[in-house]
């Protein structure tokens, strides 16, 4: 009779407890089947009018179906939360695509991106950076260079006077005199990047301002094979593994041998194309060994010390990698172009 | 320089090389030949005859020609107005390729046209090299030029290229001909033959030369007596217009080719105009010149002059004076050749504004030591073509001697220099071809003479040059330098410079480069950190860019307004630059933000204003490890409506002002059309802060025991800077102040006018656990003090 209750007690449990969908049914369950005033925990309290065998065996039996529903109510309670989370977590479902929070990273100019990789080329290969003026001396900007009052070469560079005496550098070579004077006779590997001045009318491919790299090397011993190896590393890093470079004879007052420096062009592998006029390939810089009129003024001994000096025209090292069609547009700094650019990791 | 190759091939053997190969050659043995051009191009020509020649029936203008091809008769319309019956003419036939296009049958008006008759400007020839009835009409061939022949730019002397030289400055003996003949010898190892030429004197004048001044050190002259002056010959007009040079008449013509031949100019001299038989040099006259062109010039001293009887005859290597021109009826000349200082004559002819193939030769520099050999080639030529029979012995003054130049050489110093391995004889060889004599003096050591010609050679390491440039730099071995290991890289203050630029980078700002010349009025425009005077410039090319600028920011703000005008109206812009006035050098960083922050999520809109510049100060400082505490930001104030005066400081650091920032003045704004817009600026002067030094910092015990936070509100006028009441409540924190934030700072509504609602968080802490009456104290302490010294009242 009282088996038979039970067993009804806890089917009707247990079908409630499936039926139930929410937490608080769960509740409601709880108390009507497991509080001490329901059902089940009443028939526990009439246990004592049992004769002790019944008593023990019944009492064994109600605890089981206490528990029985104690834990389906807790196992249908985890399943239940369980659900509702992912129902609030489905609801919080966000649009991945919408723009991010980040700081977007400024464009540069690819003036700087040139200058800087270039910088990072001679450091890595044992240079210091060297600094000078751009206003500059005559002195320095051609006298210590081999190129005295009157000296044809000055036509070759037409150049902003301040003064008789002062100017803009038409170049970063007096940055050599500069490095040679403050090195008092020790072994020098600089390069130096800056600005430079010519009074040339700005179009397409002229400009009055525009930025060099020099780079200077003395030591005992020092020879073309050394320039040409420098450089042959440098275009590599700069233009890529495949690129070859070649050198041309050439005059500038301050070396001896001079040198123009061409690179395979990039376009065509060196095959010929518009880019290199056919020829293969492009002109990116000059150089040539330090004169030893050059090296006598500023306090080296040309018969002990010989070096190298290149120059390296940043806007045409960017123009060429990059395509550029106007250096104008360096000046310009239309935020179009500069994000167009930024160094790469 | 213009070289012909027709002409080259007469001085040196060109036996199966082409006009490029010759170019190339050329170009890597460091001559650049920017260019190889054809004088003419015409396929399908031929020489005809005009055997009729009656007018259009209907046009006023065309002729109806009948002419004579050689092999057949035929008719052409022909426009030019001197076609006419009897003339020797070029013919384009039916299908010739003209540089403009292709001759096709055609009727014109009515009447067939089987060919056309040329001109030379037709056949792609530079009007420059043409005279005006060249350029008008058709080509008049002489009388007997040969009927039905068809290789009419052979016979014109137009089948010929010329090859662009481009002289570098080292090379000045390269303006000549033979020396070009001499070069391409060496260069692919062919035989030259540069002739020479005596004429021996009839009688002896009494022209008496010198010079009274060390700018000129040379000069000779010869008398020639009856010249006819005429048209030159057929060869040598070619000759000088394959060279850039039109022809004028024999006298003119024999001066220039022989210029362009031997590279020495010459001067002419109508000997019976002149007031003396003398020619003397001096540098000392100071009088108004009429030169050839019919113009006066003002000579001054250490010009160059020529004079007879202290009259100025010639502008020395510059342009002759029309007294003393020779003409037409010219029959007793003087021929100069000279040797003149290139600096005055530099000089004087850029100050004249007066340049010539010649007076650019003597600025490039001559050989000072041919002039007898160059007067007896033109002297030749005179008797050849101006009939002149009569020649003078030649008169010479020399002030400097003829002395050869000997350098002692090594080939193994040639080789340490070029990183080559060249044996001796293959140094050797290479110096002869190139005309230098050389004798050994060991297995390693040799003398060498430089040839006269070649100015460009004075020590060793310009002979490696000439071993190097013609032995090719193929033969170099790349070798990397191999020198001490020591620590290289970036200075301190390179890599800080560096950094900053990096983040801001990193922050999004965007890199900008301007130019450093600006106009007079813009260098005084936003130069908010000095009044240091600044180096202008001598001879600008525009008043645009005639000063050295002390600052960068209104370069910049040109560059925002420049991006503003074309629809990017949020900009964060910066540039780093070396700035120098006449006293002093500093590394300076601008900025620009306008319009809305890119520093947010990009769907929200923040206005750029004085914190966000603030902030990036700031960082700049954190970023080199400069605590705040040695740095303030100060009330800016100027006079200029440049920033607005309530929105801008200066930055202090070390007591000196570094920096200034501020939102834009209205005013300025709407200078730079920016008026729309939030504007805010920086300049700042970065060399203290690249050149501070930073202690390394030693770390601070962290405590054991929980920090206090407390909050206050108070009320205070507007006047009243955070930093004024964060000074008191530090200042009276009894030790126990660890640090105090303003969080928020309100206006408006419910708090009275002039007056503002500040926040503080204040953090208390020491090294033990805070009691609440050390904590309430504390508190009571700084209400007091902020009541008595900000007169600040407290909200609850």
């Amino acid at each position: 009779m009282e088996n038979q209750n039970i067993n009804e007690i806890y089917q009707s449990a247990m079908d409630e407890i499936g039926e139930s969908s929410t937490s608080e049914k769960l509740q409601e369950l709880k108390i009507k089947f497991l509080a001490k005033k329901s059902v089940l925990m009443s028939l526990l309290s009439t246990l004592g009018s049992l004769p002790p065998e019944e008593r023990k065996e019944m009492g064994q039996k109600l605890n089981e179906v206490k528990a029985k529903i104690a834990s389906a109510i807790e196992e249908k309670e985890n399943q239940l939360r369980k659900e509702e989370l992912e129902k609030k977590l489905k609801s919080e479902t966000i649009d991945i695509s919408l723009p991010s929070k980040r700081v977007e990273l400024g464009g540069q100019n690819p003036f700087y991106v040139v200058k800087d990789e270039i910088t990072d080329i001679f450091l890595n290969m044992g240079f210091e950076v060297a600094d000078g003026p751009e206003v500059e001396t005559d002195l320095y900007n051609f006298e210590l260079l081999n190129i005295p009052k009157d000296h044809p070469a000055r036509d070759m560079q037409d150049t902003f006077y301040i003064s008789d005496s002062v100017l803009l550098r038409t170049h970063t070579s007096p940055v050599q005199a500069h490095t040679m004077q403050a090195a008092e006779g020790k072994p020098i590997r600089i390069i130096c990047p800056g600005k430079t001045y010519r009074r040339d009318d700005d179009d397409a491919t002229h400009s009055h301002q525009f930025a060099q790299i020099e780079g200077l090397v003395i030591d005992k011993d020092i020879n073309i094979g050394h320039l040409k190896a420098t450089l042959e590393l440098f275009a590599k890093k700069m233009f890529g593994e495949k690129r070859e470079i070649r050198l041309r004879p050439s005059y500038f007052p301050f070396t001896e041998p001079s040198v123009e420096v061409d690179i395979t062009c990039a376009n065509c592998n060196g095959k010929g194309c518009s880019m290199c006029k056919g020829t293969g390939y492009i002109e990116i810089l000059g150089g040539g060994m330090v004169h030893p009129n050059v090296l006598k003024m500023n306090g080296y001994d040309p018969d002990v010390y010989s070096g190298f000096a290149f120059g390296i025209g940043i806007e045409r090292v960017a123009i060429l990698r990059y395509g550029i069609d106007d250096i104008r547009k360096f000046y310009q700094n239309d935020i179009r172009f500069l994000r167009q650019y930024r160094k790469k990791a | 320089m213009l070289v012909s190759i027709n002409e080259l091939k007469k001085y040196v053997n060109l036996d199966g090389l082409t006009p490029e190969e010759i170019a190339n050659g050329l170009t890597f043995a460091g001559i650049e030949v920017e260019e190889v051009a054809s004088l003419a191009s015409g396929t399908n020509l031929v020489i005809g005859h005009i055997l009729e020649c009656e007018a259009h029936p209907d046009s006023d203008h065309l002729h109806v020609l009948k002419v004579d091809l050689g092999k057949e008769v035929k008719q052409i319309v022909c426009g030019a107005p001197n076609a006419r019956k009897g003339l020797k003419v070029i013919v384009a036939q039916i299908g010739a390729k003209l540089p403009g296009g292709e001759i096709k049958p055609s009727v014109i008006r009515g009447v067939e046209s089987q060919g056309m008759c040329c001109s030379l400007l037709e056949l792609g020839v530079d009007s420059k090299y043409l005279n005006e009835e060249q350029t008008k009409g058709i080509e008049e061939l002489p009388n007997d030029a040969p009927v039905g022949e068809e290789n009419v730019l052979g016979y014109l002397g137009l089948d010929d290229a010329v090859l662009n030289l481009k002289i570098l400055a080292n090379r000045p003996d390269l303006l000549s001909l033979y020396n070009v003949a001499k070069e391409v010898g060496a260069i692919f190892s062919r035989e030259v033959n540069i002739p020479s030429f005596e004429v021996k004197d009839d009688f002896k004048t009494d022209l008496v030369v010198g010079s009274e001044t060390n700018r000129c050190t040379q000069f000779s002259g010869r008398e020639i007596r009856n010249i006819v002056t005429k048209e030159s010959p057929k060869y040598m007009q070619e000759a000088l217009r394959s060279m850039g040079v039109r022809s004028i008449n024999n006298i003119v013509d024999i001066g220039n080719y022989v210029m362009l031949l031997t590279g020495q100019p010459l001067h002419m001299y109508d000997m019976d105009k002149l007031p003396k038989h003398e020619l003397i040099a001096r540098d000392d006259l100071d009088v108004d010149f009429v030169a050839l062109d019919e113009k006066t010039y003002k000579v001054i001293p250490q010009d160059i002059v020529i004079t007879s009887n202290k009259k100025a005859m010639c502008l020395g290597g510059v342009m002759g004076s029309l007294e003393c021109a020779v003409d037409n009826k010219t029959k007793n000349i003087y021929i100069e050749a000279a040797s003149f200082d290139g600096a005055s004559i530099r000089h004087t002819s850029s100050r004249l504004g007066l340049a010539s193939e010649s007076s650019s030769r003597f600025v490039k520099g001559t050989n000072h030591f041919q002039a007898e050999d160059v007067i007896n080639f033109a002297s030749y030529l005179i008797k050849e073509h101006c009939e002149g029979k009569e020649f003078s012995n030649i008169v010479t003054y020399q002030s400097e001697e003829k002395k050869v130049k000997k350098l002692n050489c090594s080939v193994k110093r040639i080789n340490n220099r070029l990183g080559t391995e060249f044996n001796e004889e293959q140094t050797l060889s290479v110096l002869k071809r190139l005309h230098f004599g050389v004798k050994s003096i060991n297995k390693d050591e040799f003398e060498v003479e430089v040839p006269t010609f070649r100015l460009d050679v004075t020590c060793e390491a310009d002979i490696s040059e000439e071993v190097i440039r013609l032995l090719g730099f193929d033969n170099v071995k790349s070798v990397l330098p191999t020198l001490d290991v020591k620590v290289g890289g970036l200075t301190l203050r390179q890599s800080r410079l560096r950094k900053i630029r990096e983040s801001l980078l990193n922050k999004g700002l965007d890199e900008c480069l301007t130019y450093s010349l600006l106009s007079k009025d813009n260098s005084t425009k936003f130069n908010l950190l000095n009044d240091e005077e600044h180096y202008s410039l001598l001879n600008p090319l525009t008043d645009e860019r005639e000063v050295f600028r002390t600052h960068i920011l209104y370069s910049l703000l040109e560059a925002a307004s420049y991006n503003v005008n074309r629809q990017n109206k949020d900009l964060a812009l910066f540039e780093t630059a070396n700035m120098m006035s006449k006293s002093s050098r500093n590394e300076h960083l601008a900025v620009v933000l306008v319009g809305n922050s890119l520093n947010r999520d990009l769907m929200s809109k923040e206005p750029y204003d004085f914190f966000h510049m603030k902030g990036i100060v700031e960082n700049i400082f954190a970023l080199l490890g400069i605590e705040n505490s040695r740095y303030r930001f100060d009330r800016y104030s100027s006079d200029k409506e440049e920033l607005h005066p309530g929105k801008s400081a200066t930055i202090v650091f070390q007591n000196q002002v570094i920096g200034v920032l501020g939102e834009l003045h209205p005013n300025a704004k709407k200078e730079f059309g920016l008026s729309k817009t939030s504007v805010v600026v920086l300049e700042m002067n970065l060399e203290q802060l690249l050149e501070s030094k930073v202690s390394i910092t030693k770390m601070a015990p962290i405590s054991r025991f929980p920090s206090v936070n407390r909050d206050l509100a108070l009320v205070v006028a507007k006047e009243v800077s955070a930093s004024d009441i964060i000074k008191v409540i530090k200042k009276n924190g009894n030790g126990i102040v660890k640090d105090a934030k303003i969080f928020d700072v309100y206006e408006g509504e419910g708090i009275f006018h002039g007056a503002k609602s500040v926040a503080i968080s204040i953090t208390m802490g020491k090294e033990g656990t805070l009691t609440d009456k050390e904590i309430t104290d504390t508190l009571d302490k700084i209400k007091f003090e902020l009541a008595k010294q900000v007169n600040a009242e407290l909200r609850m």
